[in-house]
């Protein structure tokens, strides 16, 4: 499959079953908000080594918030419940109570009606001056804080969701390569349901499950490494001098599926003559997840 | 199916229990078995047919006819479906319910949810003492649900309130907020003396200073702009009530106490 001259290998990328929630921060203005989401959202590129993934969905309207102030949605995913409920209340503690205006909200219902903890742990800090409010059968605590009162949802829900869907962008140069990928990141962007963890949308370190060195579980994707085209088995024509690589965490396959489609459409529109010169995706045989996204089955 | 219809025949004597005549009681029950339904009047038992015109068979939707304040216990821990009453209802209207509708065309006598744990009162009109109260020598009042007074209510509303919310669009009387635990109590009119009297926890929302003022055992915490206040104006949108309407406001002279106490409740006063 060709489009705009860019080759779409015939491959699959591979994902794996996540825990997911969404929860909103707002505060007086969208400044104080982000300062906030920003943070809340810190060191959460990879399950790998930061118990969570994790960045910003979209701003929010005030329209759209529950406390009519200007918002921000963020998603977050672990590998299962417990280890997002411990994420979700150390960053809420650390990043969201101690930044000056904001209050946090659930924005998703749980799958089943399964819930975890947001700000109910967080009350403790109130040392008894905090209060329960119940409104439209959702429990939020008042927490009285120096700049006034921190105000937030008890619980906040659980999905079933998946993690590490992905999309590998091969180019002339390093700068082309990262065109594209500034491109799709700009188009997927649009989309609900998702995020793209690592820094900017783009991960420059991809990995291939395994290494040499015992301790580790994974290592450089060296058959994408261009400066080992002539050491090992490699991916990469003579071409191809960069590969970039977008990896999508989502609510479900199918939000995945439309952001991978957009994403590799936005880079394919680049074209050949960008010097875009391959889509691919980090397919290690089947040994990483059980969720499949086929690259031709989505561009077609 | 047409609502249940119990048309009360005269005026009584004596005060009636009606707590066997709810939704989750008649379940499965047909019109013969309902108007052989013995109902304790003073001293004596009578028939449901005794005393009330029956019609219409929906056991979900339950009305009361030519309702008379001597009906007690009207929607007796009901957990569903409507009870409507044309006319006033006595004592413990809604007592123990945990959901279904009650609303009354009239008023009510004392402890109108009485310890009621989930669903929602309306009343079109006046109620009496102890509104959500808990029962004399009981520790809980009301733990959950709404109750909604257009006109006014007595003394002690919300005694022992535990959860749950009370609007009232007229006025509150004497020791409103007694003793409360938590909860809201919200009271667009004026509020009578001792307003909170003992109050361990929960909130009485003002949207103005009241004619009494605020007792010395709460004190001022100052002004805020509390930020569950929106959440809670916008949750009253969806009322049938003079609070749906009202323009909400998250500006307020904050009071805490009862100081005589643990000093954990709070009265709001807009500002």
């Amino acid at each position: 499959m060709i489009i705009n001259g860019v080759s779409i290998d015939k491959t699959f990328a591979e994902a794996f079953p996540m825990k997911g929630t969404r929860i909103i921060i707002t505060a007086q203005n969208l400044e104080w908000a982000m300062h906030s989401a920003t943070a809340f959202t810190g060191f959460a590129t990879s399950v790998i080594a930061c118990g969570c993934e994790a960045s910003i969905e979209r701003t929010l309207e005030p329209s759209e918030t529950p406390d009519g102030r200007p918002g921000v949605a963020c998603l977050i995913f672990a590998m299962g419940g417990k280890g997002l409920a411990k994420q979700v209340e150390t960053r809420a503690g650390q990043c969201v109570l101690t930044s000056p205006t904001s209050a946090l909200f659930s924005g998703i219902e749980g799958e089943d009606g399964k819930e975890i903890a947001l700000g109910k742990n967080l009350r403790f800090f109130g040392d008894g001056y905090q209060i329960s409010k119940m409104i439209d059968g959702k429990r939020y605590w008042r927490i009285p804080v120096m700049d006034g009162e921190f105000l937030t949802q008890e619980n906040t829900g659980v999905v079933s969701s998946v993690g590490g869907g992905n999309f590998l962008i091969l180019a002339e140069s390093q700068p082309q390569a990262l065109a594209a990928c500034e491109a799709a990141v700009k188009a997927m962007k649009q989309l609900p349901n998702i995020i793209m963890p690592f820094p900017g949308g783009v991960v420059r370190s991809g990995s291939k499950v395994g290494s040499k060195y015992k301790a580790l579980n994974a290592s450089t994707n060296d058959a994408f490494c261009p400066t080992l085209k002539g050491q090992t088995k490699s991916e990469c024509s003579p071409e191809v001098e960069s590969v970039m690589e977008i990896v999508i965490d989502g609510l479900s396959k199918e939000d995945i599926d439309k952001a991978m489609r957009v994403g590799i459409q936005a880079a394919c529109d680049l074209g050949a003559e960008n010097g875009i010169r391959r889509i691919s995706a980090g397919n290690y045989g089947g040994k990483l997840g059980p969720f499949h996204f086929h690259l031709q089955e989505i561009m077609a | 199916m047409k609502a249940l219809t119990l048309k009360l025949k005269t005026d009584l004597a004596q005060r009636v229990d009606c707590s066997p005549l709810t939704p989750d009681k008649l379940a499965g029950k047909d019109v013969a078995d309902i108007a052989a339904i013995e109902l304790v009047s003073g001293r004596l038992t009578l028939p449901v047919e005794e005393l009330f015109d029956i019609s219409g068979d929906d056991v979900n939707d339950i009305r009361f006819e030519n309702s008379s304040a001597k009906l007690d216990h009207i929607g007796h821990a009901m957990s569903q479906g409507r009870i409507t009453i044309e006319g006033d209802a006595g004592a413990y209207l809604g007592q123990f319910m945990t959901g279904g509708n009650i609303e009354i065309t009239g008023n009510t006598f004392i402890y109108t949810g009485c310890e009621m744990k989930g669903g929602q009162i309306k009343i079109n009109g006046n109620a009496g003492d102890f509104v959500g109260a808990a029962r004399s020598g009981y520790k809980n009042g009301m733990t959950g649900g709404i109750i909604i007074v257009t006109g006014n209510t007595g003394a002690r509303t919300g005694d022992h309130m535990r959860r749950g919310m009370i609007l009232i669009e007229g006025n509150a009387g004497e020791y409103c907020g007694s003793r409360m635990i938590s909860g809201t109590i919200a009271v667009l009119g004026d509020v009578g003396k001792h307003l909170g009297y003992a109050m361990k926890r929960g909130t009485i929302l003002l949207p103005k200073m009241p004619q009494h003022g605020i007792t010395a055992n709460f004190n001022d915490c100052g002004s805020h702009t509390l930020a569950f206040l929106p959440l809670m104006f916008a949750s009253f949108k969806k009322l049938d009530s003079k609070f749906a309407n009202v323009e909400g406001f998250s500006r307020v002279q904050r009071y805490a106490g009862d100081v005589g106490g643990i000093g954990m409740g709070e009265i709001l006063v807009k500002i």
